[in-house]
């Protein structure tokens, strides 16, 4: 090092008031837990935000018909599901596919109706993307060889009085604009927990409803991914290998509603990181700025003696990175033991909302996991220095403005 | 006149507090030569404070002009003074003017570093301090060492560079006559021995006995300057 000493001079500095250093140090430490804590809880809502939505059958993205985005219409097919599959199947980062068809049909059992969207699936593939199937409170899920089979959720069956092996009588718009009515077997009851979900789930097979709507193949392949934090590259990667007229759009597109949230939940929480490093920045500048009041004597000597101004700025800005670091690891030290448990707990929105987090057929999971990862660490550091630099820079305009002849006679200093 | 060291030519100082201004100094005219050991002294506030810090390149006069090693003075930017300052001038001031923070020695080699020094810093450092008898103080710091020991190392960091021009303003103030006694002989050694240049402001008659020559000031103006014999300035140093 070129200047041992004009480091040596800083960082013994900050040992010269241990309080004023040490409460500095904590308050930077304090704001930037602060940081971390809301940090890792965003990052943790976001995550559990995507897996409700993918866990609840929308996965991660889509191919969907071209003019889908628009005009939502369940009726829409795709022109080649067969190979889009298989080219969603070969791509890497692709965990799940599942191929699904819709339409709009009117349930009927005796005099009472049920107006459902029917969900034509792929059994074996729905089974690795929807946990929504995974709790039967009668019967069976579907099997691909199912003919006349229908898996309906718990609210449907109560409000039709229906039971396990009863016949539904289905009426559906088909191909043509024609009405056409079937016979289904009730060989699924399904519970999600949530009346709001358990209201909509009326599956059958895709050949099933191929046969129904004589719309053939499927309206859309919905896609999980192996790592959530890639989904908008690989959503793009996947739209270039298809080169198809139907384009892949992410979950984003598919339930915009909740990517709008996050994206307000994301400025609201960069309001508030904001204002904690305001008022960090503040507090240490103030304190920093003091500091070099007592030293106005000090400065003028060694502005007298030579020293440049850019050796001055050096040796407050030394004691700014100093403390920089070490708040950084107070910022660690003292957010880790908030933010561990609500990593491993979690905190459950449950007890404190209560009933179902369903929005738009998405069922959440009442219980938030802070994110906590190695990236807390980079994150404490950049926040704490940032934080002190930009609260050194006032000072250390101060101190250069100090006044040489002051340090002549005691009288003025 | 090229020989002279500082010259000082029909200088004015005004200070300007807001209503009223002070006329420190009123047309003042010094000349200092290599080798003198000069005392400046004066009533309080008869301007020589004020004087030291126009010859120290800390400040320029209103009217008039200082030349330094024959540099004008007035002519130059903040940052070229002080790149002067560091070079050429050393500094000891009344009291507290060591860095608290370093010990002896590192306040000695601080200097260097600032001047950009690059080998052999510790050498001279410790050479200088052992030179002046300060060997056994080298790894105190400030508040480890009486005022008098704190005045001999800051004579040790104003001359390790060996300037040509040493400044200090009322260095014995803070002392008792026996600590002042030894600073004033320590520079008076570093006089006789490197020809290094002292100006001195006092109210001590010990500065003033040490003292080869005496400029009295009243009013920002020179009243008397007088040089005094080798042997009568020595004699309290034998
Ligand atoms: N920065 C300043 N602002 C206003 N007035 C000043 C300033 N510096 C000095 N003065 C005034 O200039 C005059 C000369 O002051 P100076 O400090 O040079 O006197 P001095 O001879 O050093 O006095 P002392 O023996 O008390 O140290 C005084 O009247 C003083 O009040
Ligand atoms: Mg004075």
């Amino acid at each position: 090092m070129r200047n041992p000493l004009l480091a040596k001079f800083a960082l013994r500095t900050l040992g010269r008031n241990p309080r004023r250093t040490l409460m500095s140090i904590i308050g930077v430490g304090v704001g930037c837990s602060i940081v971390l804590y809301m940090t890792a809880f965003t990052r943790g809502g976001n995550e559990m935000r995507i897996r409700g939505i993918s866990e609840s059958g929308f996965g991660h993205a889509r191919i969907a018909p071209a003019t889908w985005d628009k005009t939502r219409d369940s009726d829409l097919r795709l022109e080649d599901w067969e190979r889009d599959l298989d080219i969603a199947n070969g791509m890497a980062g692709v965990k799940f596919t599942a191929p699904h068809s819709r339409t709009t049909a009117l349930l009927a059992f005796g005099t009472r109706v049920a107006g459902v969207e029917m969900l034509g699936v792929d059994p074996s593939s729905e089974k690795n993307i929807s946990r929504l199937i995974r709790v039967l409170s009668e019967g069976r899920y579907l099997e691909r060889e199912d003919e006349g089979a229908v898996v309906i959720g718990t609210a449907i069956a109560e409000r039709l009085e229906v039971e396990l092996d009863d016949d539904l009588f289905i009426t559906i718009a088909g191909a043509g604009g024609e009405m056409k009515y079937a016979m289904l077997r009730i060989i699924g009851i399904i519970s999600t927990g949530s009346r709001t979900i358990d209201s909509t789930i009326c599956h059958v097979t895709l050949a099933e409803m191929e046969r129904l709507t004589e719309y053939p193949g499927a309206g859309e392949i919905t896609i999980v991914f192996n790592d959530p934090s890639y989904i908008d590259a690989l959503t793009i990667r996947l739209g270039e290998l298809l080169e198809g007229p139907d384009p892949a759009i992410s979950w984003k597109v598919v339930v915009p509603s909740q990517g709008g949230d996050m994206g307000s939940d994301t400025v609201f929480m960069n309001i508030l990181v904001g204002v904690v490093i305001v008022v960090a920045v503040l507090g240490v500048a103030s304190a920093q700025l003091t500091a070099i009041l007592e030293r106005k004597r000090e400065f003028a000597v060694l502005i007298a003696l030579g020293m440049k101004g850019g050796q001055i700025v050096r040796l407050i800005l030394i004691e700014a990175v100093a403390m920089g670091v070490l708040g950084g690891a107070a910022g660690l030290v003292i957010g880790l033991p908030f933010i561990y448990p609500a990593a491993t707990k979690g905190y459950n929105f449950a007890d404190m909302m209560g009933g179902d987090f369903v929005a738009e057929g998405v069922l959440f999971d009442p219980i938030v996991y802070a994110d906590m990862g190695m990236w807390l660490i980079p994150l404490a550091f950049a926040v704490a220095l940032f934080s002190t630099l930009v609260a050194g820079l006032y000072p250390a305009w101060y101190a250069l403005r100090t006044n040489p002849t002051s340090a002549l006679s005691l009288r003025e200093a | 006149m090229n020989t002279n060291l500082v010259d000082v030519r029909g200088v004015t100082k005004d200070f300007d507090n807001g209503k009223i201004t002070v006329n420190a100094l009123r047309g003042l005219d010094l000349a200092i030569h290599e080798g003198d050991f000069l005392a400046i002294v004066g009533p309080s506030g008869s301007g020589k404070t004020t004087l030291l810090n126009l010859i120290g390149a800390l400040d320029i006069p209103t009217s008039g002009d200082v030349h330094l090693f024959g540099h004008d003075l007035t002519a130059m930017s903040r940052k070229r003074r002080a790149g002067l300052r560091l070079t050429s001038l050393g500094f000891v001031f009344q009291a507290y003017n060591l860095i608290p923070v370093l010990t002896a020695l590192e306040n000695v080699k601080f200097v260097l570093e600032l001047q950009g020094v690059d080998g052999g810093r510790h050498e001279r450092a410790m050479s200088t301090l052992e030179d002046l008898s300060l060997g056994e103080l080298a790894n105190r710091r400030p508040n480890e060492m009486s005022g008098g020991q704190q005045q001999r190392v800051a004579v040790a960091r104003a001359i390790v560079s060996r300037p040509r021009l040493v400044l200090a303003d009322e260095p014995t103030a803070n002392l008792d006559s026996e600590n002042s006694e030894a600073l004033l002989i320590m520079m008076r050694e570093l006089r006789d021995e490197h020809g290094m240049t002292f100006v001195f402001s006092t109210h001590d008659p010990l500065v003033m006995a040490h003292a080869t020559r005496v400029v009295t000031l009243l009013d920002g103006r020179v009243v008397s300057d007088e040089v005094k014999n080798a042997g009568e300035a020595a004699g309290g140093a034998n």
